[in-house]
């Protein structure tokens, strides 16, 4: 699916802290795995993307944290932590 | 090994805040932990917090809280593709103080809370990420965070919808997608006069609206508005389970964003300024989902525990995490009072919680999520509704026709039936 | 021998959002100034391999008292506080007089160390200005340090090449930023904090003649003015994209 309208521009009015290592990860060779594709359906920041050959993407930067796709996809395709402490989205208003 | 806390309490959200200031004040030595750079700093609500189940449980506490706005109006808009229904309530009852309940914005409120906990002598620790606990022989006596080994007589899990820590503990599995939504929103700030003006408000007066039917495109869930003193929020929550199976295959953020589009919403937000976006998942699944509350050495509160609730015309979690909370320390502190900390003596927080307005509510509408989940409620009503109110307001070039023949025909014999059996599910929230 | 480190308290520059081109600082939480950090790491290193104390000074309001902690949690023994709510705000040359009064206060200094630049307004100046009031000779642009009995080895990284020094202590040095990687305290290090001995003083007892000053005003604090992004657009159809994707339309 194509990048959403908008949304890169909602997400850079959030701050985010760096973090040393992304806190989700797709588990090697899950890339294909029909889970991930909810992904791209569910995540309120549209950091799951398919390419052409079925794999899916994540791009980590704008994790809202929400936890979303860690119940739609699971653990066994996903690795998922929450970022290091003082690392992450850091919401003003909530 | 360093010193032993009473309680190691893991997040500062609400669960973990009601518990610290409850232990602080009794004396009890308490550590607070939490990821963010500042409590309230990775949590999100629609929201608005209802005073008065927790009002007597924190009696000091509300005088100077930063509350956005009470609550006086209350809204409803049951949306069709090209019309809406919208159904508005005033009450004295909501004009009169004590409110009865008050839009807030988190990383205010609970960063405030923190501060009233660390007053009354809660030890908060911000940035620090709880890695795992510490289990010995099958009791939990601690918590493992940025390398160091922290320990207590007891853990309060209060880390939220996902709780991984109520996992480690084998209290609870990652749970089905059934069971849970995503909550997603923008802030968009305004300037006051014109809330109050758009939505006939004076003062710190404010207004609260949910959306269902088209908004989320037939899947369980709607929108909601909450107006706060200088901004709005406004956002959706939707099943994860619906949404993740398609059908029709919708991308959450486009939900919103059409959402927006809706000229219901579009006027009520024009000119403002979105400021934040934020999402989080809810735990939807009711009674039926609820994680064991406590083991050797570990209680868990909130989010965490599960103690949040759709009921359609409310989602209410914020209560119930700061009760929980509260009867989580409760049950600390005659424990400690006991000098009894074993699994048998904490489990007083499961009795008091039973004797609580929280497992009563969770009990009288442990029908909700089961009757919620039908998919009519999101389209077919919506879109009845809407075309009965079409027919009913039409002025046609001829003649009108009378109005019980014009409603008749959406309730005919064959629609009733399933109307009548949708009604009985419906009935038992 | 004790060791300085003179850190500001400074606006968590990550929390402030603009709002019509101004700052909003409301409610925006305390941080301690970015090199100021590595100025700590230094001192606290130069400790472990030396011995003495290190103690953090600081000038501000009275949230002061409670955003040091960080740096007592990150391995200073002790704090050293002028506390005022006139100096929260102030510039270079107010606060170096009182960073220099409370110095003289303070028993057998060997090192004073400053970060190159505050966080926020990275004017630079304070290092060389408090060495100034106090007579003493100003390292700057340190990217290291070591002690030999009673003077101090520092690296200085210029533009073009890096020049060695040596000094007799007492010594005022500012380090760059990449003097090393500042560490994490722990969360039991963040506990012991709080029972770190601080002493506090108000501006008042230090006895200072701050009249005329400062001299220098912000007349504006600005965000710069957006600049057009120059999207070139070879279609009606691109150019809706265009802007659709900056959320215009």
């Amino acid at each position: 699916m194509s990048e959403i309208l908008g949304l890169k521009a909602k997400l850079g009015l959030d701050v985010f802290k760096h973090d040393k290592e992304p806190h989700i990860k797709i588990k090697p060779g899950m890339e294909k795995d029909p889970r991930l594709k909810r992904a791209v359906l569910v995540c309120p920041a549209g950091l799951y993307e398919e390419k052409e050959d079925g794999r899916v993407e994540l791009t980590i930067d704008g994790c809202l944290e929400c936890g979303t796709c860690r119940i739609a996809c699971g653990t066994e395709v996903l690795e998922w932590y929450y970022p290091s402490g003082g690392a992450g989205v850091q919401f003003r208003f909530g | 090994m360093e010193e032993k806390f009473d309680a190691i309490i893991v997040g500062a959200g609400l669960a973990g805040l009601g518990a610290a200031y409850t232990l602080a004040q009794e004396g009890l030595e308490v550590l607070l932990l939490e990821r963010g750079d500042y409590p309230g700093s990775k949590n999100v609500t629609g929201g608005r917090l209802y005073l008065n189940p927790i009002r007597d449980l924190f009696p000091d506490l509300w005088k100077k809280a930063p509350f956005e706005r009470h609550i006086t109006q209350e809204g409803v808009s049951v949306m069709a593709g090209a019309r809406s229904l919208n159904i508005s309530y005033r009450g004295e009852e909501l004009e009169q103080e004590p409110y009865q309940s008050y839009s807030i914005l988190r990383a205010k409120f609970d960063r405030w809370l923190s501060k009233q906990a660390e007053r009354k002598g809660a030890m908060l620790v911000s940035r620090s990420r709880v890695d795992d606990l510490i289990i010995e022989n099958g009791r939990v006596e601690g918590v493992y965070a940025g390398g160091d080994e922290l320990r207590s007589q007891v853990v309060i899990a209060c880390d939220g919808v996902l709780s991984m820590m109520a996992e480690k503990a084998g209290l609870r599995k990652p749970g089905s997608a059934k069971e849970f939504g995503v909550g997603y929103k923008e802030i968009i700030e305004l300037d006051s006069a014109l809330i109050n003006d758009r939505f006939g408000l004076e003062g710190d007066e404010g207004a609260a609206r949910l959306f269902m039917g088209e908004v989320t495109k037939g899947k369980f869930g709607g929108g909601f508005l909450y107006t706060n003193k200088e901004s709005i929020s406004l956002g959706i929550v939707v099943g994860i389970q619906d949404l993740m199976e398609g059908a029709p295959a919708v991308q959450a953020p486009v939900l919103l964003d059409e959402f927006k589009q809706r000229p219901e919403v579009a006027r009520l937000i024009k000119g403002g300024e979105t400021v934040e976006y934020s999402a989080h998942v809810i735990p939807e699944g009711g009674l039926k989902s609820l994680t064991k509350l406590s083991g050797d050495g570990i209680l868990v509160a909130g989010d965490a525990a599960g103690f949040s609730m759709n009921i359609g015309v409310t989602v209410r979690g914020m209560e119930y995490a700061m009760a929980s909370g509260y009867y989580a320390a409760q049950a600390v502190i005659q424990a400690k009072a006991r000098e009894d900390f074993s699994a048998a003596s904490l489990a007083a927080y499961e009795s008091m919680l039973g004797e609580s307005f929280v497992m009563k509510d969770f009990k009288n509408f442990s029908e909700a999520p089961e009757a919620l989940d039908n998919h009519r409620i999101y389209t077919y009503y919506p879109e009845l509704a809407g075309n009965i109110m079409r027919d009913m307001y039409n002025v046609p070039a001829g003649s009108k026709e009378r109005l019980y023949p014009t409603v008749k025909k959406y309730l005919g014999l064959g629609e009733l039936w399933p109307m009548f059996k949708d009604m009985r599910k419906v009935m038992k929230i | 021998m004790n060791i300085v480190v003179a850190m500001k308290q400074i606006p968590d520059l990550q929390q402030i959002r603009i709002r019509q081109r101004q700052p909003v600082l409301d409610g925006v939480p305390a941080a301690l100034g970015i090199i100021d950090k590595n100025a700590l790491e230094a001192a606290v290193l130069l400790k472990e391999e030396e011995g003495g104390q290190v103690i953090v000074l600081s000038a501000g309001n009275e949230e002061v008292e409670e955003t040091v902690k960080e740096a007592l949690a990150a391995g200073a023994d002790q704090a050293f506080l002028v506390l005022d709510d006139s100096i929260e705000n102030a510039d270079g040359s107010l606060k170096a007089p009182i960073l220099a009064e409370a110095i003289k206060k303070i028993d057998d200094v060997g090192l004073i160390l400053f970060g190159e630049g505050s966080g926020d307004n990275y004017s630079g100046q304070l290092g060389s200005r408090v060495a100034e009031l106090l007579g003493l000779p100003q390292v700057g642009y340190a990217s290291r340090i070591q002690i030999q009995d009673s003077q101090a080895i520092i690296t200085r990284s210029l533009e073009d090449g890096d020049e060695l020094v040596k000094v007799t202590m007492p010594v005022v040095v500012s380090v760059l930023g990449d003097i090393n990687e500042p560490r994490i305290p722990s969360v039991t290090q963040i506990l012991k904090a709080g029972r770190k001995p601080k002493e506090v003083l108000e501006l008042d007892e230090l006895e200072l003649d701050l009249s005329g000053l400062p001299q220098i005003k912000t007349l504006s604090n600005l965000a710069p003015e957006t600049n057009r992004k120059q999207v070139k657009v070879g279609s009606v159809e691109e150019l809706i994209q265009a802007l659709k994707t900056e959320g215009v339309i």
